[in-house]
């Protein structure tokens, strides 16, 4: 009797505890399920992708005010259009060093940023174009919209696109910093060569 | 009458055969350069410009057709540069209408080619326009899923159902009470009485049996036990979290089919604590020319949200700020103020790819929470990982200063960077 017992002791607290997994493992996907002193989660202080009452468009990420600079970027004072272009093209030169160290970063942030669309040897031909995407011209082979061959951009051009973008090329000021771009035109004029 | 209706029928079989002659002849030549045409566009035109659409250029399609002179097109097509130069009245006007934007010289395109690129142009927004015209009947009956209002009449036409039998069953069972009533078969009723109070004794017997009350009490404790533990364990435990997004953003499509860097969108998180939720003018960095999957017929409308959200209006191409209202994104990963980390440190310093820590989100069209971001997580792999101190300026430090204690030198808290900014005001 005792034993026969026993059993049935056993057997039920299994099914019990495989029965209170099962219940508790499926939880709901679009909810954070419990949480214990959620003021440490919802912080006080804003991180800049959230809404803030304190400003009046309601976002935290404010753009600096007009005519600052920010601390290690350099000024570009050549307006977006033609007339920008042309004088960016005869005053701005590259003032990196060309050194293997910048050129592979130059790489690297090609690669991430620029590739998509100019391809890793920069011909125009990325992945995205490959799925419709408007392809852009090769850097050594192609006409640019704005006069010239591509082969022939100058390091102003270069940079006043990236700072701009032209045509169906966005601007990139958001995601390469001054530093960043001039790795990159370094870099272009590498495969201006190919 | 019949004199007049044979010389109707007359006119109107010439008018017909000239008419078609008039088609065969029009189409035949626009075809024969349409072919040629169709790949010297594809070539060099579709990088700014859509038949149907403004794209960086203006739609070609309405254009070309409104636009005769073909003289003057072939000029504009192989060197715009000259015509806007020498000053023609037309050729600034249109740079001036579109935003004095630039388009490429086409010198290498012979009077030949541009004639082919006009017929293409021309016969294949006609055959577009046309096929707009049938489509919107076709495109009205592929989409017939199941509605919602189809599966909620059918749950309510199961409810009632279900309450109907109910019923049924009830007036049945009163019937058949009725009915034995009036053969004077009462006595069952007592019979009944005494059936449950021969139930109740029962249970209250059971009541009493201390094993069997002590059995539930232990199956209780156990099975409230488990509960408690499992529940305590997943508290602030958010793996698997996957909200609704304001925009259903497909990374498998983005990062998976497009294989777009983690940090084309994400660019902070090799320079930065935060890997950052890229902003919209980081979509519109390509959705500015896509509008929709590249199969579909009709503009996509989570694509559209980014254009509502900026207050843009893609058939201007024009931004007006006012109407600007920002995405509110839900953050999935979420560290308590407790814990500081860093993203520079794990992809730049650590080398660590993006996937290890958030699963492989280029598989995911909607994201979740990969890993449970606990203590014990974050422990067990800096137990577990190797410091690769090569190259890096920080180790030759250490390494130099550790010479210096072997050699019973002076070491300060400087040297290992007691002074720095960051040790005091963080």
């Amino acid at each position: 009797m005792l034993a026969m017992n026993k059993f049935k002791i056993l057997g039920a607290a299994v099914i019990t505890v495989t029965v209170s997994l099962f219940v508790t493992s499926c939880k709901d996907k679009r909810s954070t399920g419990w949480e214990y002193a959620p003021n440490m989660y919802e912080h006080i202080a804003y991180d800049p992708d959230q809404k803030n009452p304190n400003f009046k468009d309601g976002k935290t990420a404010q753009l600096p005010p007009k005519g600052t600079t920010p601390v290690g970027f350099v000024r570009f004072d050549y307006p977006n259009g033609n007339e920008g272009y042309e004088k960016a093209s005869a005053e701005v030169k590259n003032m990196m060093a060309i050194t293997d160290k910048n050129l592979a970063d130059g790489k690297a942030l090609f690669i991430t940023f620029c590739a998509p669309c100019h391809g890793a040897e920069g011909q125009g031909d990325g992945e995205v174009t490959k799925h419709g995407f408007p392809p852009p011209p090769s850097y050594s082979k192609g006409n640019s919209s704005r006069g010239g061959a591509m082969k022939d951009l100058t390091d102003g051009k270069i940079y006043h696109t990236i700072t701009y973008g032209v045509n169906a090329m966005g601007s990139y000021a958001s995601q390469l910093n001054p530093d960043e771009r001039w790795k990159v035109v370094m870099y272009v004029h590498h495969l201006q060569t190919l | 009458m019949s004199n007049i209706s044979l010389i109707l029928k007359q006119f109107s079989r010439s008018v017909l055969l000239i008419a078609g002659f008039a088609i065969l002849g029009f189409s035949a030549r626009a075809q024969g350069d349409a072919a040629k045409g169709e790949g010297i566009f594809k070539a060099n035109c579709t990088a700014c410009h859509k038949l149907d659409q403004k794209m960086t250029g203006p739609a070609l399609g309405p254009v070309i057709t409104a636009d005769t002179d073909d003289k003057w097109l072939t000029k504009w097509i192989q060197n715009n540069k000259a015509l806007i130069a020498a000053g023609d009245a037309k050729a600034v006007k249109v740079y001036n209408d579109n935003q004095q934007g630039n388009m490429t010289v086409f010198a290498t395109l012979s009077d030949g080619d541009v004639a082919n690129v006009l017929a293409y142009v021309r016969t294949e927004y006609k055959a577009m326009q046309e096929k707009a015209k049938a489509a919107p009947a076709t495109a009205a009956a592929a989409d017939s899923g199941p509605s919602n209002l189809v599966i909620f009449g059918l749950i309510a036409v199961i409810v009632i159902a279900f309450i109907v039998i109910l019923l049924l069953n009830k007036v049945i069972g009163t019937l058949e009470r009725l009915l034995l009533n009036k053969k004077g078969l009462a006595v069952e009723e007592v019979e009944v009485d005494d059936k449950a109070a021969a139930r109740k004794a029962e249970f209250k017997k059971l009541l009493k049996n201390k094993k069997l009350v002590g059995f539930f009490i232990v199956c209780a404790v156990i099975c409230g036990g488990s509960w408690q533990w499992v529940t305590l364990w997943n508290t602030n435990v958010h793996t698997g979290y996957q909200p609704v997004q304001p925009i259903k953003f497909p990374h498998d499509l983005h990062a998976g089919v497009m294989k777009i860097e983690c940090q084309y969108c994400h660019a902070g998180a090799f320079k930065s604590k935060n890997a950052t939720i890229p902003s919209l003018n980081v979509c519109m960095n390509c959705h500015k020319s896509v509008d929709r999957r590249m199969d579909a017929s009709a503009p996509s409308t989570e694509i559209a949200k980014i254009y509502t959200a900026l207050g843009y209006d893609p058939a201007t191409t024009k931004y007006d700020s006012t109407k600007a209202k920002p995405v509110q994104w839900i953050r999935i990963h979420n560290l308590p103020d407790l814990a500081y980390f860093n993203h520079s440190q794990h992809t730049k310093v650590g080398g660590l790819k993006c996937q290890t820590c958030h699963g492989p989100v280029e598989t995911m069209q909607e994201v979740y929470q990969y890993s449970p971001l606990t203590m014990k997580w974050c422990i067990q792999c800096h137990k577990r990982t190797e410091v690769n101190y090569k190259g890096n300026a920080y180790y030759d430090n250490m390494i130099q200063v550790h010479d210096k204690i072997k050699r019973g030198e002076k070491v300060t808290a400087a040297a290992l960077g007691g002074i720095e900014c960051g040790k005091c005001h963080y």
